[in-house]
């Protein structure tokens, strides 16, 4: 097959996130767009309450202070793709890799749920189907065909929505044209009222994603375990991290 | 013919292997039965030479060999990237490595004592259960004209149950 | 009077000696019998054990039918505590496994004689709590059906597996302990399931004539057989170090905190020789009344036995507080917040529970009279084990219930079916220890008898002690 410029597998790419904790209001719009688009199933309250909660980019919150003077900082956490993963080596069977676009990729097939990634993580953005999901008619008929509906007993977190990635290129590919920058957009960038969710590739300097991420802003989570992670998140204004 | 005495004491035993050595009866003609190990030499036999070590040897080889195949060429068959390390890593390989190494050793040890017992054998050999009550058992391959020396030598030495073995299946 | 009668009545009026020498005076016959009857004739107490032990372990099942059936939800594991009891007591069987080799390897090695009616019941520990630590990697799997997918072999998918995973490291190192520690305590049985073929009918003849493989004893296989065994000892020593290292590695090569420590593979391996060993006492001292062996089964061996487990556990403490002090010095937010819950938050209890129940008996083993009673030593030793136990869980679930993002800090509480699963497979390590302990003779006889061969009484100025032979 000849070289072709818009497969990820086939050029420099570098996925990344650019997360401007400035313009997000914690509304999580973001968390209901990720549910819907993954088929993320929705456990209750009484399983979220025991931690076990699904969603694959949530927003953490943190409150400071004693009444009335009372802070919530927030800031949104999903799969921070990193490059140097700990998650990736522990798993026995393969079921997460690094791929060439600099993503931490999950294969739900493969995984058989021993939950060693889950606790080498150090985000702990790792959630796991502790029984099997249940999505009540009429939500089947929302289920995105895009993406696999797992059962117990699976691994799963943030794709940065690989399947929209793959479906851009494609169609670009059929079209004959290049992928634009911004063309791409994962389920919660896409649904981000105050657009502070930024996709793009790190290996095209000119891309926007690129541009924000060399802001005097940008800090990473966790710098200092090393992980080189593929989400940026820029510094917020007063009611932020 | 074969003969087979029992004895109950090693000294006995011992001196009685003696004297066959001295009537020209060979080692490979006498066998001896005992309940328990007694130590090299104490009944006056030369020692054998095992092949065992080898077998061992051979087993470890093998055994570092399907480590090196498992640990080093199997990522390269169907390459995945793993997030900051590289397909192959020493720390890995060597444990993996050395594991299968010693499995091999250990397995090539059990089935290369079985093999060198020729185990397992379950059809008739000449035995006696009193062998297991504490009693010496030595059998004879001797020739006929010798029979009644061996006899008479195996009284003084306070030999009973003198007589041709049962062959029991085992 | 002649000098052996002379002797005779001297040995009559010692002690401690005594038993041992009642033991010398008995014919090889006697000694046969001694460890065969006890497994000819089962009383109603052992139907009984036998069947409550099965109850426990069929519910266990079912529990465990259960988990499959429904999804791992059914515990009590969440984001961020996904490793529970199943690790733990995972982690805990193989500790148990260590002791085996310890005594019949190492001190088959150092030529120690006191090791002689040991060596088969804890061999057979080994294998069993390998049995029991190998069921949990499948039990605390999501998708258990697929387990076959960590088996390397080729196959049409054309993957093979993770060879970097420590999980991989520790299916293949458990399955090459249980391999060498079965084939050690069958290589090390054989001429006793001759001597078992000889003087039993029946289906049992029938099970020994075919485990005994034809077993004659002649000199060329006793050669053979100490050789192969020999060659055991020595490698199954670095197996055992190994397999507990790579259990260590399940956690250390980890970076959360608590976890990342460069001393826990030779604190676990430590630590397993200190609950195995314990273990065993235990264990002994119940098997010795429960199928009268009192005979063989001495003061002497449990006094080497409790001093042993007391040096194991001096060890213990050593590498513990190796491991605590340069955590605590070191003032990490993380690990500082682990060492408050430990000390004084939530799980102080756990945690005093652990170091008293891990100390005192350190220090009861001390005195002699603790280590030749039998009551005080299981009362020690059951002890220790239930220290060593929350010991793992503390790890195990205790570091997991912090971690670097406060916002993803979380507790644990245990269901039925966790608790279920780990009674089943302690049930069922019992339940396969009473079995064993009626199909197969406990006591080494041949290694016994091989003993005696070493012992003669021999006059050193007013006393009248027993030496022993330098003979292999």
């Amino acid at each position: 097959m000849a070289t072709d410029a818009n497969l990820s597998v086939e050029n420099d790419r570098r996925w990344v996130l650019v997360v401007d904790l400035d313009r997000c209001t914690g509304c999580q719009a973001c968390v209901v767009a990720c549910h819907a688009e993954n088929n993320i199933p929705v456990v209750g309250e009484k399983q979220a309450a025991y931690g076990r909660w699904m969603h694959w980019i949530i927003i953490q919150r943190y409150w400071e202070g004693e009444y009335p003077n009372v802070k919530a900082r927030f800031m949104p956490v999903m799969c921070q793709q990193c490059t140097e993963a700990p998650c990736e080596p522990v798993c026995p069977v393969f079921a997460t890799y690094h791929n060439a676009e600099g993503l931490n990729a999950q294969i739900y097939n493969r995984c058989i749920g021993t939950r060693f990634c889950g606790s080498a993580c150090p985000y702990k953005v790792r959630t796991y189907n502790w029984f099997r999901p249940e999505f009540p008619e009429p939500l089947t008929e929302q289920l995105n065909p895009d993406v696999t509906v797992r059962t117990r007993g699976i691994m799963e977190k943030c794709t940065f929505c690989i399947q929209r990635i793959r479906r851009a290129e494609i169609d670009s590919q059929a079209e004959g044209r290049i992928l634009a920058d911004g063309e791409i957009q994962p389920a919660c960038v896409q649904t981000c009222p105050t657009s502070a969710l930024v996709f793009g590739d790190l290996g095209d300097p000119d891309s926007r994603a690129s541009q924000l991420a060399r802001s005097h802003r940008s800090f990473r989570l966790l710098p200092e375990l090393g992980t080189d992670p593929g989400v940026i998140y820029l510094k917020g204004g007063e009611t932020n991290v | 013919m074969t003969l087979m005495a029992l004895f109950h004491e090693s000294a006995d035993t011992a001196e009685v292997i003696d004297e066959l050595h001295n009537l020209g009866i060979a080692d490979n003609k006498i066998v001896v039965i005992t309940g328990l190990p007694y130590p090299e030499g104490a009944l006056g036999r030369h020692r054998e030479w095992l092949t065992l070590p080898y077998i061992v040897l051979a087993g470890a080889a093998a055994g570092l060999g399907i480590g090196l195949f498992l640990a080093v060429i199997t990522p390269h068959l169907y390459r995945l990237d793993v997030g900051g390390h590289p397909p192959v890593g020493f720390p890995p390989a060597a444990v993996i490595i050395f594991i299968f190494t010693m499995m091999a050793t250990i397995v090539s040890t059990f089935l290369g004592v079985l093999w060198e017992m020729n185990f397992p054998r379950f059809g008739p050999a000449p035995y006696h259960k009193l062998v297991t009550d504490g009693h010496l058992a030595v059998i004879l391959d001797i020739p006929t004209r010798l029979e009644g020396q061996v006899r008479q030598m195996l009284e003084t030495h306070h030999a009973h149950h003198v007589g041709e073995p049962e062959r029991m299946t085992l | 009077m002649s000098e052996p009668e002379d002797m005779e009545q001297e040995i009559r009026q010692t002690t401690p000696y005594d038993e041992r020498l009642l033991l010398a005076q008995r014919t090889d016959s006697e000694i046969n019998q001694a460890v065969l009857q006890p497994m000819l004739q089962t009383g109603k107490g052992f139907w009984v054990l036998v069947t409550g032990l099965s109850l426990i372990v069929a519910w266990g099942v079912y529990a465990w039918s259960y988990l499959i059936y429904w999804g791992i939800g059914v515990t009590g594991k969440n984001r961020p505590v996904y490793w529970t009891l199943f690790i733990t007591t995972f982690v805990f069987w193989v500790g148990i496994s260590h002791a085996g080799t310890m005594i019949s390897a190492v001190l088959r090695l150092l030529k120690a004689d006191w090791r002689r009616p040991i060596t088969r019941g804890a061999e057979a520990m080994t294998a069993f709590a390998l049995m029991m630590a190998g069921l949990y990697p499948l039990i605390h799997l999501g998708r258990v059906w697929k387990f076959y997918w960590m088996v390397p072999y080729p196959n049409n998918r054309l993957m093979w597996p993770n060879f970097q995973s420590p999980l991989m490291w520790d299916m293949v190192a458990i399955f090459t302990y249980l391999i060498g520690s079965s084939l050690y305590l069958y290589l090390a049985l054989i001429p006793d399931m001759a001597m078992a073929r000889d003087h039993t009918g029946s289906w049992r003849f029938k099970l020994y004539r075919v485990l005994a493989l034809g077993w004659r004893g002649t000199e060329g296989e006793w050669h053979k057989l100490h050789r192969a065994l020999g060659i055991f000892s020595v490698a199954i020593i670095p197996i055992f170090l190994s397999v507990h290292s790579i259990v260590s590695w399940d956690f250390a090569v980890t970076i959360q905190p608590r976890w990342h420590s460069t001393i826990f593979a030779p604190y676990f391996v430590i630590g397993a020789v200190y609950s195995g060993l314990s273990a065993l006492a235990s264990i002994l001292v119940v098997v010795r009344r429960g199928m009268r062996l009192q005979e063989f089964l001495r003061a002497e061996h449990f006094d080497s036995l409790g001093k042993l487990v007391m040096v194991a556990g001096m060890a213990w403490v050593y590498f513990w507080f190796a491991g605590f002090i340069v955590e605590w010095y070191g003032n990490e937010p993380v690990v500082r917040e682990l060492i408050r819950e430990e000390v004084s938050g939530h799980l102080a209890p756990f945690f005093y529970l652990q170091m008293s129940a891990n100390l005192i008996p350190i220090a009861l083993l001390v005195f002699k009279r603790v280590r030749t009673t039998p009551a005080l030593l299981l009362a020690t030793t059951l002890l220790v084990n239930v220290g060593m136990f929350t010991e793992r869980a503390l790890i195990v679930i205790g570091s997991l219930q912090r971690n670097d993002l406060p916002f993803n800090w979380g507790n644990y509480r245990p269901t039925w079916v966790e608790i279920s699963i780990v009674a089943m497979t302690f049930a069922g390590f019992a339940l396969l220890y009473t079995l064993f302990s009626r199909i197969i003779p406990f006591v080494p006889v041949w290694e016994i008898k091989e003993g005696r061969l070493r012992y003669t009484m021999r006059r050193i100025g007013r006393l009248l002690v027993p030496t022993a032979a330098e003979i292999d």
